[in-house]
């Protein structure tokens, strides 16, 4: 199987509901030292003048891709791996915190301030920091009659800032990789971990679609098998000409390019084309 | 030095030490379980939102005591089961570290923007004796009067609580409500034409032809997650056109954008009308047609009215001669600046999908000195077209059985019967304020003018003000006039979540519950077709002592009155609220929650009468499903029956337009005015004038183009500027939440982590200003400093900007600096002076009114 997305840009409107929604059920900590922390995240674009004017927003996360980029300096045994699924997984304790992945992925970038880029798929939780730090300060606005974070933190058993769950792939990672795979998903990331999407592999086990899907009022991402010509995601495949994107800088493959085999796939325009008379 | 993985392979080069670090790095996953497990258990607890007007049915889903994510109340019909990004910002409303923990106290008597109040924490016992006593004092006093409630964000069904009882019963007339800087001029158009005072609902899943007019409904004023739900099979259906200055979000995706000149609104209404006329694509079964069928609505040719036959209509030859048969597209281009063969063809377009069109009104047009004309206009265009009341069109929503509170009547004393009957302090009613709310003269309030009427003791001068979930430092045009009149009230109780603008005034303050999360209540709304009645509820404990302000903290004040002499409201509240299961009286504040919201939604987990929508089987699966959800609504049920004569206490009323009809020519206004002018013995046309109107004699009573009034001559304040609302407003109190900022940029053309302000290009190099650069952009009355971008969204000679930020209080995140009142970003309405439309006594914040220069700083 080889599980993939569709993006349908007519159906998008771009108003964050999936990446924030991401963040709610990810825990991912506020953006940092170059790291954005968003697994789901948008792009947009204004081209044209006054009034012929075209903006689009186009919703960006991990491709999954089926030619990994991420994957192919990660030191063996790697700590990137494919899951039956086709996901691509990440296994903490075969990482050396070389941040490769980073490098090589098409979609992401070691610090994003520098390199200007509006996103990356591929985030790493800096070694030595604590994650969502925020809740750590001690500071009161007014003392004694308001909280600081760190005070709002500890008043619970899950803290503001985690949906508590817990997962662990216990099936062996596809043939012929030089990874022994069974990743662990932590809720909240350490510091030294690489934080990226895992297609919430914890709720696809579950029979539940990623919480970016259900969280989109337009129904604009649809999940599904490539390999199953039936399923809903292989049908808009085959109706509309998809697209898909090169690399974080908005550039899309061209025909016939395959690039690294990314599984996020963009039909129609964010803009509707306009009706004839 | 922390012993990282990569320093320790490093140290060591030793492969094989791998397999020993599987134990310690598995074991700091602390929660992690093998298996397939998706997590620790929660439960999906439904409530309401209330982060926008929409008022969104929602689930919280909670862990162990804590709310840790949102969605759409799943049988919830208007939202489809989804929430807009606003509903997940809720978790870091709710958790926000800057919350008031307990009451506070000032302690620095000097108040004024900048200067700290030198708040402490005090017990509630402390705060309910110092408010009690200071109210107790106007009673002694015998001026009641000198009391003011006033209310921001509220529960419809909670009215009776707080804002509709605590003045009344205490003696004083003023109870005063947020809703006139929200919209009310957008009821205007509906209630003159159809006699319809309310928000519409629009049937997106049928139209063939959207008109998005002067709102952005995937962003915000109303039913965004149903607009976002149909709006990609809409333009796979049909067109959408928008007509906003400034690219919006859904002029982003619409096949039409009509960037109209700010405030031209009704040259572009009235030329669409005047096409829609000239070539023969009104609706005939709704408006009728020409006795002998040929079309003699030709341009700049007046028609005879016996020779059309009007059906559901008053007016249309009319119209045609006072004002539209003159309304040329040609004409339109030069005023509006959308060319005309767009508007001809966008008039084709809806005249050719017509009755399936939905004409959107949104405040864009219409929320300005003089919007009520435009407010007319474009909704007239839903009569013309027959989309009203109709399949795909605009409408209504199904009525919702109602559950009323006990009387109160036998509770008011001497003191409050005379001290009620004392002029309210907003000035409504006034010559130059008709403020005429659902056909109710000099009834609507003003809330806005309330900081003027303080400022100059007209009628009187107030003395003790509460005010509950509202931040008018901040939310309304001309700010700075509030922090000058909150100044000069001499003791203000603040019920907040947060320490707001309006806090920095405040002598007492109080906690106030997360109403979505923490708050007992009952929430009714509608859309999709449907209306619903929806629960707010504690699903989690409320964050440190806070309390509910409409029914725990009104009850607390009403035992503390009663302790020092005045029992009536806590009577009222202890004796006549019951239970309606058990029939018991609340007996604390947290039963008085608990028992008002059961009493309030009683009508439909224990209806008198079997209901046509959702079948609840009691209060606890009420509960449990968070909802009640009517019929689906039916059409051209007003056909016909636009209005009627009720009796209402013995006296005959009118209800709805004075012809029974949609008016083209409105009876119902010049009823209405004729009214106000006869109170102040003077004419409908000297009324208009003072109300800032041009129109005069006949004019006046139909929808008509009149120039936006604009304050700031075009040679020195040479930009239009252009307000708008976020994706990620929750009406001014989410700028505390981090992920507000990290999002910022889906506002479209905004960027995350700033507040800018935005110039088309072409202005920028006259300007000599680059994006990025810092500006200060000032009117004739404010001034703000922002950063600039530049961008080909907005129209030369206009700039947009976001509102919600400029907070200078509310928290960390909000602020730039808290302690020092410094701002983050700016705020619009310290830019947008205070201005009226006054026939409906909205405050003015749309429609091009104000015009900015603006400086490299």
């Amino acid at each position: 199987m080889q599980i993939a997305m569709v993006i349908d840009l007519q159906k998008c409107v771009g108003c964050g509901a999936c990446a924030i929604a991401c963040k709610t059920e990810n825990n991912t900590q506020l953006r940092g030292k170059g790291q954005t922390f968003n697994w789901a995240d948008f792009m947009y674009k204004t081209e044209g003048k006054f009034p012929d004017v075209n903006y689009s927003a186009i919703p960006v996360r991990c491709n999954h891709c089926s030619d990994p980029a991420c994957m192919k300096q990660c030191p063996e045994p790697k700590a990137l791996y494919k899951t039956e699924e086709g996901i691509t997984m990440y296994n903490q304790k075969y990482c050396i915190q070389c941040r490769k992945c980073q490098e090589d992925c098409p979609y992401s970038d070691k610090d994003i301030d520098k390199e200007k880029s509006a996103y990356s798929v591929i985030s790493f939780n800096e070694v030595g920091v604590d994650t969502h730090d925020f809740y750590k300060n001690k500071n009161e606005l007014i003392k004694g009659a308001t909280a600081s974070p760190a005070e709002v933190a500890g008043k619970y058993a899950v803290p503001p800032y985690k949906h508590a769950y817990a997962f662990k792939d216990d099936k062996p990672p596809l043939k012929g990789q030089k990874s022994k795979g069974k990743g662990a998903v932590a809720d909240v990331r350490k510091d030294g971990w690489v934080d990226k999407c895992h297609f919430c592999i914890h709720r696809i086990r579950n029979g539940e679609e990623p919480y970016c899907v259900v969280s989109c009022p337009a129904g604009a991402r649809i999940v599904g098998d490539l390999e199953d010509p039936n399923s809903k995601a292989s049908q808009l495949i085959k109706k509309y000409k998809p697209m898909r994107l090169k690399d974080n800088k908005g550039e899309w493959l061209k025909d016939g390019e395959k690039g690294t085999q990314p599984n996020v796939y963009y039909i129609r325009n964010f803009k509707a084309e306009a009706k004839s008379a | 030095m922390r012993i990282t993985r990569r320093t320790f392979i490093q140290a060591t080069a030793a492969a094989g030490i791998l397999a020993a670090l599987d134990g310690p790095i598995l074991n700091s996953l602390a929660s992690a379980q093998s298996g397939q497990d998706s997590g620790t258990a929660g439960n999906w607890m439904p409530s309401t939102c209330q982060g926008c007007t929409q008022w969104c049915p929602v689930e919280f889903y909670v862990q162990e005591g804590r709310a840790v994510k949102v969605r759409g109340n799943q049988l919830c019909k208007a939202n489809n089961g989804y929430v807009c990004p606003r509903g997940h910002l809720m978790l870091q409303q709710l958790y926000d570290p800057d919350r008031l923990k307990v009451p506070m106290k000032r302690t620095n008597p000097q108040k004024g923007r900048g200067v700290d109040p030198k708040f402490v924490a005090i017990t509630w016992d402390e705060a309910l004796d110092t408010i009690a006593d200071k109210m107790m004092e106007l009673r002694k006093n015998n001026e009641t009067h000198k009391f003011m409630l006033m209310r921001g964000r509220y529960s419809p069904t909670a009215t009776e609580l707080a804002y509709g009882t605590i003045p009344k019963m205490f003696g004083s007339p003023n109870n005063l409500s947020h809703s006139s800087i929200c919209a009310e001029a957008e009821k205007v158009g509906p209630f003159y034409t159809e006699g319809f005072w309310g928000y519409r609902d629009y049937d997106l899943a049928r139209t063939k032809y959207l008109v998005i007019w002067g709102c952005d409904p995937l962003s915000s004023n109303r039913q965004v997650p149903n607009a976002i739900n149909k709006f990609g099979d809409i333009l796979d259906r049909g067109t959408i056109a928008v007509i906003d200055p400034r690219l919006s979000a859904s002029a982003a995706k619409a096949q039409e954008w009509l960037p109209v000149k700010p405030g031209e609104d009704s040259a572009l209404a009235t030329a669409i009308a005047h096409v829609v006329l000239t070539e023969g694509l009104w609706s005939k079964e709704f408006v009728g047609d020409f006795k002998d069928g040929k079309n003699l609505f030709v341009a700049g040719q007046a028609v005879d009215e016996a020779a059309f036959e009007e059906k559901f209509t008053n007016g249309v030859v009319k119209w045609w001669n006072l004002e539209l048969k003159d309304r040329t597209p040609e004409w339109a281009e030069k005023i509006s600046l959308i060319p005309q063969d767009q508007i001809l063809r966008v008039a084709r377009g809806m005249g050719k999908a017509a009755p399936n069109v939905a004409v959107w009104l949104g405040p864009g047009p219409v929320m300005s000195p003089r919007g009520a004309y435009p407010s007319m206009a474009i909704h007239a265009l839903n009569g013309l077209l027959g989309s009203v009341d109709n399949e795909g069109g605009a409408h209504r929503a199904p009525k919702l059985p109602k559950s009323p509170f006990p009387k109160f009547d036998a509770y008011l004393d001497d003191m409050a019967k005379t001290g009620g009957k004392n002029k309210k302090i907003d000035q409504r009613g006034t010559k130059a304020f008709p403020a005429i709310s659902n056909g109710e003269v000099g009834k609507g309030v003003v809330i806005n003018n309330v900081a003027n009427a303080i400022l100059a003791d007209n009628p009187y001068d107030i003395k003790v003000a509460i005010g509950y979930w509202n931040n008018f430092n901040f939310s309304c045009t001309g700010a700075e006039r509030w922090d000058r009149a909150m100044a000069k009230v001499p003791f203000f109780v603040h019920i907040t979540t947060n320490p707001a603008e309006m806090t920095q005034f405040a002598d007492i303050v109080l906690p106030a519950a997360f109403a979505p999360a923490e708050k007992w209540s009952v929430i009714s709304n509608m859309a999709n077709l449907y209306s619903h009645i929806s629960i707010q509820q504690p699903v989690v404990k409320p964050m440190w002592e806070a309390k509910a302000d409409e029914t725990e903290i009104m009850w607390l004040i009403a035992e503390r009155l009663k302790a020092k002499g005045f029992p009536n409201i806590h009577d009222y509240f202890s004796k006549e609220f019951k239970d309606p299961e058990t029939g018991a009286t609340p007996m604390n504040a947290e039963e008085f929650a608990l028992i008002t919201t059961k009493m309030s939604s009683a009508s439909v987990w224990k209806p008198a009468e079997p209901l046509k929508g959702d079948k609840l089987d009691g209060w606890e699966d009420f509960k449990k499903k968070g909802i009640y959800n009517s019929e689906q609504y039916t059409f051209k049920k007003h056909w016909g029956k636009f209005g009627k004569e009720v009796e209402k206490d013995g006296k005959k009323m009118l209800e709805g337009t004075a012809t029974f009809k949609f008016e083209f020519y409105s009876e119902t206004l010049k009823k209405y005015l004729g009214e106000h002018a006869e109170k102040h013995k003077t004419t409908i046309d000297d009324v208009l004038e003072v109300s800032g109107y041009l129109a005069k004699g006949e004019l006046a009573f139909v929808p008509h183009y009149e120039p936006p009034k604009r304050w700031g001559d075009e040679k020195e304040y040479p930009f239009t500027f252009i307000d708008y609302k976020s994706r990620l407003n929750r009406e001014g109190r989410s700028q505390n939440a981090p992920w507000y900022h990290e999002f910022k940029k889906v506002d479209v053309g905004d960027e995350s982590y700033e507040d800018v302000i935005k110039i088309n290009p072409v202005d920028g190099k006259k300007l000599g200003v680059k994006t990025g650069d810092m500006v200060k952009v000032t009117s004739p009355t404010g001034s703000i400093k922002v950063k600039a971008k530049l961008w080909e969204g907005v129209r030369p000679g206009t700039v947009a900007k976001c509102y919600g930020q400029g907070h200078w209080a509310y928290g960390r995140t909000a602020a730039k600096d808290y302690a020092k009142s410094i701002p983050k970003g700016g705020n619009n309405n310290e830019l947008l002076p205070d201005d009226y439309e006054r026939l409906s006594g909205s405050t003015a914040r749309n429609g091009g009114f104000v015009g900015v220069k603006i400086q490299k700083a």
